[in-house]
């Protein structure tokens, strides 16, 4: 059996290292010239790379961490030990505890009912949801302005679902944000460093991961190779890209195609036949995160007291994360730029966005001197992965395309963090994405091996 | 409202069965995050809006019930 792969992200490199270990023959394309995808080592510093995408994991993320362990990569702790730093509406504070100074009970409020929401969810099928209709429908945006009325709360909402899923709340439905917090494993683990999905980054950089998953890989892995479309008949199907080194166009014929990129760009490929359901609708969105790296020559916060982690209500950096090395060879500040502030920043120019997180370190942190160096990435302008960390299902998208989200299409698989039910959105979900596409391959191909290898049925 | 009461709050917050009134919610392995969700349950129960700082002065069932009868007296 001879299998294409489309995008060599965590999932597509994860299903091809896993065909070509079950006998098939495996050809993974890529569009850009690198592999990993929304796993990207950003330089920060001399010999020290940043996670410009996808970071952080925690104990319920046994996939990847047996992965980890079988390449030998090691892990670095998220710490955050030391006082939070706040920017509520111009007023700095800093504490202990890394919820902002707000009404406590009214946020206790919100996350009760947020809670109540999660418990909701038919995580095995939320389209199946109890008044899946109406969750799907109404927006979370709509949910906040019906539901909660203390101002602090309603403060505080966007700023927690920016963090949690890099969502403006007016972009998601209620039905994707209950599935989302419940699929990655609830709120509270979620929301947690220590104990929760944000324990520990891959030490030098969680693209390691794929470097080293792409090495077993070898010329197999074919990048600049943008796919166009996928044609398929009852004998195979083809893959047509253009090479992004020549301009020529290159087909490769295959038994199956694992289409393994985020449903934005699947939806873009052109598929004949054409798709029965589509992979995204006009109303699924991108991934609203820009990431700011503030590079110092070490963790210099630290002296102070202060773990790094903030929160702000005014952008662009709505919360801040120590991410620096555990050597301690640099300082690293993390800056999430997310939901609608993503949104403004990604339209400044380069010098505009340096200078306004210049601006707003000095705000958190006027001990400091400047950051030696900025560097940004913006996720939603990528043209080959229009968001991070995944794609936003809008309203009407779940009952729309969720039946459908792992039915093939013919010859074609899907996979992608996006199409799995567990841990949606993050690198555990990619992985068990590609764990059973590849599963439904070899389900597939075992009567004609077994027809080959006259081994009787 | 009583001190046994917020132990029950504790217990279904923090999904755990083993606590008494002395329990330390940070021990117990709590956090900021669920600690405003005894607030808020404190607050559903007796009327009383206690701050995070009375929390923290404080977290264990015994420590909180005395600030909500302070606040009520």
């Amino acid at each position: 059996m001879h299998v294409v792969v489309v995008g060599a992200g965590l999932a597509g490199l994860t299903a091809a290292v896993d065909l070509l270990a079950a006998g098939a023959e495996v050809t993974i394309v890529e569009a850009r010239d690198r592999v990993g995808g929304r796993m990207h080592g950003i330089p920060v510093s001399t010999d020290v790379f940043a996670d410009g995408g996808a970071a952080y994991l925690g104990v319920k993320h046994t996939e990847l961490l047996a992965m980890i362990r079988e390449y030998g990569l090691p892990l670095a702790s998220t710490g955050m030990a030391g006082h939070s730093t706040f920017l509520m509406s111009g007023a700095r504070t800093t504490t202990a505890g890394r919820v902002p100074p707000l009404d406590a009970v009214a946020l206790g409020d919100l996350f009760d009912r947020l809670e109540d929401l999660v418990a909701q969810v038919r995580i095995d099928a939320p389209w199946q949801t109890p008044q899946a209709g109406r969750l799907d429908r109404q927006t979370a945006a709509r949910w906040l302005a019906d539901e909660v009325n203390h101002p602090d709360a309603r403060t505080f909402f966007p700023l927690f679902i920016g963090e949690m899923m890099a969502a403006d709340p007016a972009d998601i439905s209620v039905l994707h944000m209950a599935f989302y917090l419940r699929s990655g494993g609830g709120i509270r683990y979620l929301n947690s460093f220590e104990g929760g999905a944000q324990q520990w980054r891959i030490d030098g950089g969680s693209h390691l991961l794929c470097l080293a998953l792409a090495d077993r890989l070898g010329d197999r892995v074919r990048l600049r190779h943008p796919v166009s479309t996928i044609i398929q008949d009852s004998e195979s199907v083809v893959v047509q890209c253009v090479s992004a080194a020549d301009g020529n166009p290159v087909d490769f014929r295959a038994d199956r195609v694992v289409v393994a990129v985020p449903p934005l760009l699947a939806q873009g490929i052109d598929f004949r036949p054409a798709l029965s359901t589509p992979r995204a609708s006009a109303a699924t969105g991108r991934g609203c995160a820009v990431k700011v790296h503030l590079s110092y020559p070490a963790p210099l916060w630290r002296a102070g007291g202060l773990s790094g982690w903030s929160v702000s209500t005014d952008g662009p950096l709505l919360s801040t994360v120590d991410d620096s090395p555990p050597d301690e060879s640099a300082g690293v500040l993390t800056g999430f730029v997310t939901g609608a502030a993503a949104t403004t920043f990604s339209a400044m120019p380069p010098a505009q966005q340096q200078e306004a997180a210049l601006a707003h370190a000095r705000r958190l942190f006027p001990d400091l001197p400047p950051p030696d160096r900025v560097s940004v990435t913006d996720w939603p302008a990528e043209q080959y992965s229009r968001g991070c960390y995944a794609a936003l299902f809008g309203p009407g998208d779940w009952l729309r395309l969720g039946p459908a989200l792992t039915t093939p299409h013919g010859r074609v698989h899907w996979a992608g963090t996006e199409t799995s039910l567990e841990y949606f959105g993050l690198m555990e979900g990619a992985i068990r994405s590609a764990r059973r596409v590849v599963a439904e391959l070899i389900e597939d191909r075992a009567p004609a091996a077994a027809a080959l290898e006259g081994v009787p049925s | 409202m009583n001190a046994v009461r917020i132990v029950e709050i504790f217990r279904r917050v923090l999904g755990i069965q083993d606590v008494d009134v002395n329990s330390d919610f940070f021990e117990l392995g709590g956090d900021s995050l669920l600690a405003t969700r005894v607030l808020s349950a404190i607050a559903r129960d007796s009327g009383t809006e206690l701050l995070y700082d009375d929390f923290v002065d404080d977290p264990t069932p015994e420590g909180l019930f005395t600030k909500v009868a302070f606040a009520t007296t």
